[in-house]
């Protein structure tokens, strides 16, 4: 009997991974991915902690460390009070995994037999299988549809299925990877809904997503995570604090190149550039310094280019993150050089 | 007590869903085609093709051709128990339980074995109707009990199979070799001593071999003395599959949350 030393749900030190992976047969050579570079974290139990980071931060690594299906390079954790490393089987019965994608599910059976034959391998007691499944489909409104062919199945099921899956042996810490990716509004919302149901009965929820509003709604703390590492932490109200002292400009153009960008982001006044292409048009973001109006600047820079609607507002919390992850690329660009593809 | 039982559920009533969630043939038209006609029409085609070539008499052929009908389910069956994971990824959830690999994989070879007997039995009784082959009745239990443990054998040959699949990108490629192979190694088709040594030799350790000898010797009226020997064997090679799989599927699981090389998601 291995007694809980802490009462923290999870608590992780200094996690690191590398992926090696080889190219070519003949003449290998290694590429190192450093694709989480230290992470420490501390989560209350009870606690619906959120960790928002764009695609290739790496949540899912992290995730995959907490839940033992991935050994850590170095450092180390606990999840309910268990090693991730030696105690796997009792880490293994505590925990939930659920997420995003239509993959992960057996396509030929039921939704019922997906959830009969995972309620044997995650241990269920055959007595109480029959009243939990029928619980969970009440729960996640898959009730009447349960002994159709998951291939059949739409997008917005698979995901209820999943998290049914997921809280089959009442896990005390529930992790999600993303689980509202391809989920219509509608069910996203009730995604949530059901979410946030779970943490106030008392399990711990690790929650990753990239969409900010997500985080923001759902979660008491935020970690922001970028290449690899923890960039910030705290409630959605304190990250707002990062852009503290700024405004925001948005323009509408049409054909900026990279070197237009470039030319904004080295105006003085100015913290942060973002591009999102629209098809044609492509939206601007600039954050620059409160007090300044760029906006003369910004048009000097852009001569040449067709420019249509620019606003300027208060920055919000997708800005503030924004400023967080963009703060990073810069330090990250410089480093690439040291870390990225080793030739053989 | 309530350990042993719930063992045997995840083995039971586990190994049954596994078995139609993963095995791409569990359907009716495909079954018949694949598991039931192919069979038979292989054992018609050498039966005919041994009156041609004279090598051997038709009880050769139709038991030993029976007795290989149990492969196809379990060699085929076993790589798609372990192989399919990949198609569907699952592999992740599956490897997050906290319950008895051996047990689940057990699971998932025994409906293999079962449904690779009873295609050996259909095609036996098929052939036997056919070629008016009269098996006397007390050469049945042998004759059986050569079945069971043919079936068992390829069923976790197959699952070792799978689990290579776990680390190569084409597992079909090597079933199919692998139950080609079968044909020539086993001496079913092709009187063993015809064979090179060498071939004899591997032959002595893949599934249906023993089995099918003792299969014969049953069939031509022997003791059970005399099939002691060749069933021992078969069991043997049985049992070293089993040991074999659960091994690489232990060693690969290792493996893959060291590299993170295993397609968990
Ligand atoms: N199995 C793997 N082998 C090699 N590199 C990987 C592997 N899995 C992830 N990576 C790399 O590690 C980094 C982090 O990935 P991931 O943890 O999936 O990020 P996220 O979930 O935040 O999108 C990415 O650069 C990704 O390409
Ligand atoms: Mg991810």
């Amino acid at each position: 009997m291995v007694i809980a030393m802490t009462d923290l749900a999870i608590k992780a030190e200094g996690l690191r991974r590398t992926y090696r992976s080889r190219n070519g047969w003949l003449k290998p050579s290694w590429r190192h991915t450093e694709a989480v570079r230290g992470i420490s974290l501390e989560i209350e139990r009870g606690e619906l902690f959120g960790l928002l980071g764009p695609n290739g931060a790496g949540k899912t690594t992290t995730i995959k460390m907490l839940t033992t299906l991935l050994l850590p390079t170095s450092g180390s954790a606990r999840v309910a009070g268990f090693d991730v490393v030696q105690d796997t089987r009792e880490v293994r019965k505590r925990v939930g995994y659920v997420f995003g994608g239509d993959r992960g599910l057996y396509d030929r059976l039921s939704g019922l037999d997906n959830l009969r034959y995972f309620a044997e391998l995650y241990a269920v007691p055959a007595r109480e299988q029959r009243t939990r499944i029928a619980e969970l489909l009440e729960l996640v409104g898959l009730t009447g549809r349960e002994r159709e062919k998951v291939e059949g199945y739409s997008r917005g099921m698979r995901q209820r299925l999943h998290l049914a899956r997921g809280l089959l042996h009442r896990p005390e810490v529930l992790f999600l990877d993303e689980p509202s990716i391809g989920v219509d509004p509608v069910g996203a919302r009730e995604l949530r809904r059901t979410v946030a149901d779970l943490a106030s009965s008392g399990t711990t929820v690790l929650l990753t997503t990239h969409y900010m509003a997500e985080a923001e709604e759902l979660c008491g703390r935020i970690a922001v995570i970028a290449d690899g590492a923890i960039q910030q932490i705290g409630t959605a109200e304190e990250l707002k604090h990062r852009t503290d002292g700024r405004r925001v400009l948005t323009a509408e153009v049409f054909g900026a190149s990279e070197a237009d960008l470039d030319r904004i982001r080295l105006l003085p006044s100015v913290h942060g550039v973002t591009v999102e292409d629209r098809g044609l048009s492509q939206i601007v973001t600039v954050q620059s310094a409160v007090g300044t109006d760029i906006e003369p600047q910004v048009r000097e820079a852009l001569t040449g280019i067709r420019v249509g609607r620019i606003d300027k507002r208060e920055p919000s919390l997708e800005d503030a993150y924004i400023a967080i992850v963009t703060g990073v690329d810069r330090d990250a660009d410089e480093r690439t050089g040291g870390t990225a593809g080793v030739p053989g | 007590m309530t350990d042993v039982l719930a063992k045997f559920r995840l083995v039971g009533t586990g190994g049954v869903l596994a078995y139609r969630a993963l095995f791409n043939w569990a359907r009716l038209p495909v079954f018949i085609g694949t598991l039931l006609a192919e069979p038979v029409t292989q054992l018609v085609f050498f039966v005919y093709l041994g009156r041609q070539l004279g090598v051997a008499n038709d009880t050769f052929f139709i038991v030993g051709n029976a007795v290989l009908a149990a492969s196809k389910a379990g060699v085929y069956g076993g790589t798609m128990a372990v192989g399919n994971e990949r198609r569907f990824g699952t592999l992740g959830n599956v490897l997050l339980s906290p319950r008895s690999r051996s047990a689940v994989f057990l699971g998932r070879a025994l409906p293999y074995a079962a449904n690779g007997l009873f295609v050996a039995v259909f095609t036996l009784t098929v052939g036997s109707l056919l070629f008016g082959l009269d098996l006397p009745v007390q050469s049945l239990p042998g004759i059986a009990a050569a079945l069971v443990i043919a079936s068992l054998t390829c069923a976790f040959f197959g699952l070792t199979l799978g689990a290579l699949g776990l680390r190569l990108l084409d597992v079909w490629l090597v079933s199919n070799i692998a139950y080609v192979l079968l044909l020539i190694l086993t001496g079913v088709n092709v009187p063993s001593e015809t064979l090179p040594g060498w071939v004899q030799a591997i032959g002595d350790f893949v599934p249906v071999t023993h089995a099918a000898e003792a299969a014969r010797l049953a069939a031509a009226g022997a003791d059970f003395e005399t099939l002691a020997g060749p069933l021992a064997l078969e069991a043997a090679v049985c049992v070293g599959f089993a040991v074999l799989s659960a091994l690489l599927l232990h060693v690969f699981e290792k493996a893959g949350r060291t590299s993170g090389s295993l397609e968990t998601i």
